[in-house]
């Protein structure tokens, strides 16, 4: 029995625990990045993607289009192949404005989902809270919004950020084939709703 | 179809302004003092004056009724001898904010009365198929399909592509249109009258040859923003069979 209460408690302690702490992660001293997303920091970059959205069981695709207008301010917008806008936003320091939505997707729920992701797509320099060494990675936790997130940097190049809930993975931005602060695929993998969007440069 | 009077912000400035302006001195001028007719008479000539050279400059005129029936005549024509097409096309995406529009290339192919097959080949593959009230994809071989009957949306697309490709759109009561002669072609004004369609393309502007045929299509947005469409290598009446549209 008490065996079993302490497995229980062993159990629920770790549940309980942070997310660098499940990871194992080793706390060192943070010295402050100037940028730690470098991925949609040009300004004079169109930056062009082939869209596929997976939700819920089904899938469709478009064009995800974002442009830097300033520091701190991106215009993102998601096409059709056909060309035809879907939404349009913009992400200004804290704001966030509707430009134009198609009327089947104004959706609060949809865009909220939207809006959060585009954000910690699109923020160049958060604020560091702590730093940590996790294998050959440094991983930056930083605050986007309310919610924790995980930068992980391989060689001083980003390879994923973690979104955590309740020390929890909740959503995962992964970088790969990446060429001089371009990355080449992108994908956002939500683990609590059936949503994942793969970016491909074009 | 009746030709709708031209709209401030889209048709030829000069009949515009013509209609609106040359009645003004007879009628209001002689209740006018002399300072006031002489500032009305200088900002009536400057808008005469900016609009002649913009005229000049975008080289568009208005057709008469005659020529506006004239060139429907010889698109019906040509669509109705029409059994197949091909065609290659290149698409520029433009977006006020972006520095240079989105560029891809592709083909199409028609068959009477109602099959389109429109694929992007680069710089990504993309084929979509109008059947039967279904809408095939194959999104770089992710295949999957849509059943747009009674979808209004995508029913207005699939007329619109195939009468963009066929170039028939004129006995279609769903548009208002305008008829322009430009840098020797045909340019032809249609602005959807269904407010749920309108959400989506505000206006699309269609280049005819002498001929008839569509040479390019521009569908332009509610916000300004647009796609063009510019057709080339276009085959007509060439053999093709209904495997050409299969997903």
């Amino acid at each position: 029995m008490r065996i079993f209460l302490s497995s229980l408690l062993a159990l629920f302690l770790t549940g309980c625990a942070s997310y660098p702490n499940k990871n194992g992660f080793q706390s060192v001293e943070t010295l402050q990045e100037t940028s730690l997303n470098p991925y949609f920091a040009n300004d004079s970059t169109d930056y062009v993607y082939k869209a596929n959205i997976e939700a819920f069981g089904k899938t469709f695709g478009g064009l995800f289009i974002v442009k830097k207008l300033g520091t701190n301010h991106h215009r993102t917008v998601f096409t059709t192949e056909i060309g035809n806008t879907l939404f349009d936003f913009t992400f200004q320091e804290d704001d966030f404005k509707i430009n134009r939505i198609l009327k089947e997707m104004d959706r609060k729920l949809l865009i909220n989902i939207l809006k959060k992701d585009f954000k910690t797509l699109l923020e160049e320099s958060p604020q560091i809270l702590q730093t940590f060494k996790h294998n050959d990675d440094i991983v930056y936790g930083a605050k986007i919004g309310s919610k924790k997130h995980y930068f992980y940097l391989d060689h001083a190049v980003l390879q994923k950020i973690i979104r955590t809930g309740g020390g929890k993975e909740k959503v995962a931005f992964l970088f790969s084939k990446i060429e001089k602060n371009y990355a080449n695929k992108i994908q956002i993998v939500h683990n609590t709703i059936p949503l994942t969007i793969t970016l491909s440069g074009i | 179809m009746p030709m709708t009077n031209y709209n401030s912000n889209l048709g030829n400035p000069i009949t515009y302004w013509h209609n609106r302006l040359i009645p003004l001195p007879v009628s209001v001028f002689p209740l006018l003092i002399k300072e006031q007719y002489n500032l009305v008479f200088r900002n009536y000539l400057l808008i005469f004056i900016v609009f002649v050279f913009s005229a000049k400059l975008t080289g568009q005129t208005k057709l008469t009724t005659e020529e506006a029936n004239s060139l429907r005549t010889t698109v019906k024509q040509q669509a109705e001898a029409t059994t197949t097409i091909t065609s290659d096309f290149t698409q520029y995406k433009h977006l006020d904010f972006l520095s240079s529009d989105i560029e891809s290339k592709g083909n199409l192919a028609y068959k009477a009365p109602d099959l389109v097959r429109w694929a992007y080949v680069e710089p990504f593959s993309y084929a979509i198929i109008f059947k039967n009230n279904t809408l095939y994809i194959n999104d770089n071989g992710n295949k999957s399909n849509m059943d747009v009957q009674g979808n209004k949306i995508f029913t207005q697309l699939n007329q619109l592509i195939t009468a963009s490709i066929r170039g028939d759109l004129f006995e279609d009561d769903q548009f208002d249109i305008a008829y322009f002669k430009k840098d020797g072609n045909y340019l032809v004004y249609f602005i959807p009258k269904d407010a749920q369609f309108v959400e989506f393309i505000k206006a699309f502007h269609m280049t005819f040859s002498p001929a008839g045929e569509v040479m390019e299509v521009k569908m332009i947005e509610p916000s300004d923003d647009y796609t063009l469409i510019v057709f080339s290598g276009r085959k007509v009446n060439q053999a093709l069979s209904d495997a050409h549209f299969s997903q």
